[in-house]
């Protein structure tokens, strides 16, 4: 049973990477039903990045940063889910980091695409790299933060006591608090209307991505796909902690499921909502910030 | 104002540089002033209540030995026009300019000055406005010595020099191709952070030549369908307008039923454009639900216009002194039933995006200007509606059978883009209930053309303006001699509303500059046809009109 835990985060790299875009696929079905189309069929999002993936790379920009930026965004959200504790297993490394680390690693894949935008030096990846920015700079801390109330609530900051973290503590008013907080900002984390801001198709021509074809693009996608994956089991796991019959493969299914829930809801205020600006956008972060940090403090005195 | 107390205050303030006279046709004013006092005669049109339409420019060197320069005017509480006329020597086309205070003339003198070779002293912005950077200086296409198909040898490193941009900006650059814009046009924004300071325009990049062609190439009665195809969106307006104009200019009167049968043609492609509009303002602020679902209801209204008229699109209804085909009473309960289905989604749609906090956010507030420069800049249509200014062709200078229908002219004073989503959604349903009105009051019988005489006579003007789905278009015609116009001048909507464009982005938001050049609804049109390329063994295969259909359509009840 011990060699296990040098599996489980190969199943985790592997459910991710065939799912994601199946995810996305159930996302723009949704969409198309919403706004009474047929749309695409549910692979389509496959047949994207396999197409993508057979293009030529363009370095419209002729430097190495812009180059390296899609692998960095990629490689540091798959190291990211390779981490996590799916389907309730801590996989090897699990044991000696901390939710630090994760926080840090989706903070890279961040600045990854900042990087790229930025080292394009096109107008409208510079507005979309700075529209990006602000996102980061005002969402990460709601993303900290659902983390640490585990961590406060079980005195660690370990990744194995702190990704479950809520599962084991029991559920009180801050999990409550924060449950609505984390749905509130579960369109920023992944990039979806109302706070499709940075790429804004109609604005900034996809923003920071604008001079990115090829492969290239195909990393930047499939990095987006995998985070979206990530924040919706991040929910799943830490707010639906009684999702679990303690087999592996069942959980796994459980957990999908329920993730695909998440998408469903992701979906449907996706397609109900207009895009929102950036400074409109801000104010709405500053309210989510300011109750997570209640929810902190709630923590804290035991509530 | 009326009429007679404008010719008396003008007769009083100038005297013998002044002509007034009886137009054409009732209730247009003619002035003929000395070139000294065009300028000083405008002022005191607009001072009047006058709003600038548009300037005709003219070459009559061959009959007159003279350039023309007309202003036109229209008091719209009134109900009448007034053509503000002045002649200028062949050997200097030289004309005092009235863009310092009449700002939405600017683009007139500019394009007179390109097309024509004229001169305005005091132009604020003498730069080029519709010939090509690489266009030869020295001539100027609408002069007659200039043939039409004349295609002079192109330039390289010529660019177009943007205005200068306020300190401390940058220039985000948005066009020519850009998603928000549906045809090549040139935004240069000056931006400061995400706020807008400035912009400068250059556009006109696919300029037809329009005007030039039909006054040398084709007959009157061809001119219709060239009109059609000025816009995609409302073709029958530019063809209803231009038929009306030389019908004014050569006496015809045409059938009652034939201008019920216009009239009718010209709401339902009203209701097809709001409602494409809605559809388009919803994917500009990213709310595609809005756009699919806008245009899921309109769809029912091309099919009904395709049985209507053959098309669904670019009708070709209409000719000089009527109109090709009949309204059955078959046809009637068609438009009766398709109206009712119609009504009853777009109700639901209104609700939705009217009550919808999220839109209000992203429209209210947004491309904000006061009701004195929305007048200011005469801007007309729901863009001028929205802001408080209470103009409506179709109410205020009735043409076909307007006047014989009774409907609101919604009117909002929030003066932002959410007004203008207000009144186009309010349109709605006031043309629903034109076509309802026009159908029942329709004569049940009578010819759909007047016969027109083989020879119509020459040098008569006429102008027409039919409120378009986003704001008036005006025609003006000279009648010629050889079985076409001597002198076509259009202006579309957009000419006058684009001008205004600049001051409503002033000190909005980058992001809002989708939605705000959205709002005034510029226009595009495409006629795609569907190739199908098999993915393996690369057969291709062209889909038949069926296929098409079924793909579009989905099942036909």
């Amino acid at each position: 049973m011990r060699a296990l835990i040098y599996v489980f985060p190969l199943i985790n790299a592997a459910v991710f990477l065939l799912l994601a875009p199946l995810f996305e696929g159930v996302l723009r079905k949704l969409a198309a039903k919403i706004q009474s189309r047929q749309g695409p069929p549910l692979i389509q999002p496959y047949r994207d990045l396999l197409k993508l993936l057979g293009k030529q790379n363009l370095n419209s920009a002729g430097t190495w940063p812009f180059k390296l930026a899609p692998l960095g965004a990629f490689a540091a959200v798959l190291v990211v889910v390779v981490l996590i504790p799916f389907g309730g297993r801590l996989g090897v490394f699990a044991g000696r980091l901390d939710i630090i680390v994760v926080v840090y690693l989706l903070t890279l894949g961040g600045v990854a695409v900042l990087l790229g935008a930025l080292a394009s030096r096109n107008t409208f990846a510079l507005i979309g790299a700075s529209r990006e920015m602000v996102t980061m700079i005002m969402v990460e801390p709601v993303l900290a933060v659902t983390l640490i109330l585990g961590a406060v609530k079980l005195r660690s900051l370990g990744l194995a006591a702190a990704m479950p973290g809520a599962a084991g503590a029991k559920f009180t008013l801050s999990t409550g608090l924060m449950l609505a907080v984390y749905l509130l900002a579960l369109q920023a984390f992944v990039a979806r209307q109302p706070f499709d801001i940075a790429e804004a198709e109609v604005e900034l021509l996809e923003g920071p991505f604008i001079e990115y074809s090829g492969p290239n693009y195909a990393l930047f996608k499939y990095a987006m796909m995998l985070k979206q994956m990530f924040y919706a089991w991040l929910f799943v796991s830490v707010f639906l902690p009684w999702i679990r019959t303690g087999i592996y493969p069942a959980d796994i299914v459980l957990q999908l499921a329920a993730m695909l829930v998440v998408f469903l809801l992701i979906g449907l205020v996706g397609s109900t909502n207009p895009r929102l600006r950036i400074d409109q956008a801000v104010r709405y972060y500053a309210v989510l910030i300011v109750l997570s940090l209640a929810a902190v403090a709630l923590a804290v005195k035991g509530w | 104002m009326t009429q007679d107390t404008l010719v008396q205050t003008l007769r009083a303030g100038f005297g013998p540089a002044l002509a007034a006279s009886q137009g054409g046709a009732a209730r247009r004013l003619v002035l003929d002033v000395d070139l000294t006092a065009l300028r000083a005669v405008a002022l005191a049109l607009r001072d009047a209540g006058g709003r600038y339409m548009v300037g005709v420019g003219s070459d009559e060197r061959d009959r007159r030995g003279a350039f023309s320069m007309i202003h036109l005017f229209a008091f719209d509480k009134e109900g009448f026009t007034a053509d503000l006329r002045a002649s200028a020597p062949a050997d200097k086309p030289e004309f005092d300019s009235i863009a310092p205070e009449i700002p939405s003339a600017g683009w007139t003198e500019r394009e007179y000055m390109d097309l024509l070779g004229f001169t305005f002293k005091g132009n604020p912005k003498p730069k080029r406005l519709i010939l090509a950077d690489d266009w030869p200086a020295g001539i100027h296409p609408l002069r007659k010595d200039v043939p039409y198909n004349l295609v002079p040898p192109s330039a390289e490193d010529v660019a177009y020099e943007l205005d200068e941009a306020p300190p401390g900006t940058t220039i985000v650059p948005i066009g020519p191709f850009h998603p928000t814009l549906h045809e090549p046009a040139h935004f240069a924004v000056y931006v400061d952070g995400e706020t807008i300071k400035g912009c400068d325009y250059r556009g006109f990049m696919t300029h037809r030549g329009i005007e030039k062609l039909c006054q040398t190439q084709v007959s009157y009665n061809e001119v219709p369908f060239v009109a059609e195809r000025i816009c995609g969106i409302c073709g029958s307006v530019h063809a209803t307008a231009y038929a009306q104009s030389v019908e004014e200019a050569a006496g015809i009167k045409i059938a009652r039923r034939a201008e019920f049968i216009r009239t009718i043609m010209l709401e339902i492609e009203r209701l097809h454009s709001h409602l494409l509009w809605l559809g388009v303002a919803g994917h500009l602020i990213g709310y595609d639900t809005i756009f699919m679902q806008s245009w899921r209801v309109r769809e029912p209204i091309m099919w009904l216009s395709e049985r209507l008229t053959g098309n669904r699109k670019t009708y070709g209804m209409v000719v000089i002194g009527g109109v090709r085909r009949d309204i059955t009473p078959a046809l009637k309960d068609d438009i009766l039933n398709v109206l009712r289905k119609v009504e009853d989604e777009v109700g639901g749609l209104k609700d939705a995006v009217l009550k919808d906090t999220s839109i209000h956010r992203r429209t209210k507030g947004v491309g904000l200007i006061p009701r004195e420069e929305a007048v200011a800049w005469s801007l007309i249509g729901p863009v001028a509606r929205a802001r408080g200014v209470d103009i409506d062709v179709r109410r205020d200078h009735p043409y076909a059978a307007y006047d014989e229908v009774a409907f609101d002219v919604p009117v909002t004073d929030s003066g932002d883009v959410w007004g203008t989503l207000v009144v186009r959604l309010l349109e709605v349903f006031e043309s629903i209930k034109i076509v309802r009105q026009a159908l029942d009051k329709m004569p049940s019988d009578g010819p759909l053309l007047t016969e027109v005489a083989d020879v119509l006579p020459a040098f008569r003007h006429g102008l027409s303006m039919v409120e378009a789905p986003r704001g008036e278009s005006v025609h003006y015609v000279v009648t010629g001699t050889e079985n076409r116009p001597e002198r076509w001048r259009v202006r579309a909507p957009t000419y006058t509303n684009l001008q205004g464009v600049p001051r409503m982005l002033l000190d909005n938001q980058l992001a809002d500059f989708p939605i705000i050049v959205g709002s005034i609804d510029p226009c595009f049109s495409c006629t795609d046809r569907v190739l199908v390329v098999e993915g393996r063994d690369r057969s291709r295969r062209v889909l038949a009109r069926s296929e098409i259909e079924a793909l579009g359509r989905g099942r036909r009840t």
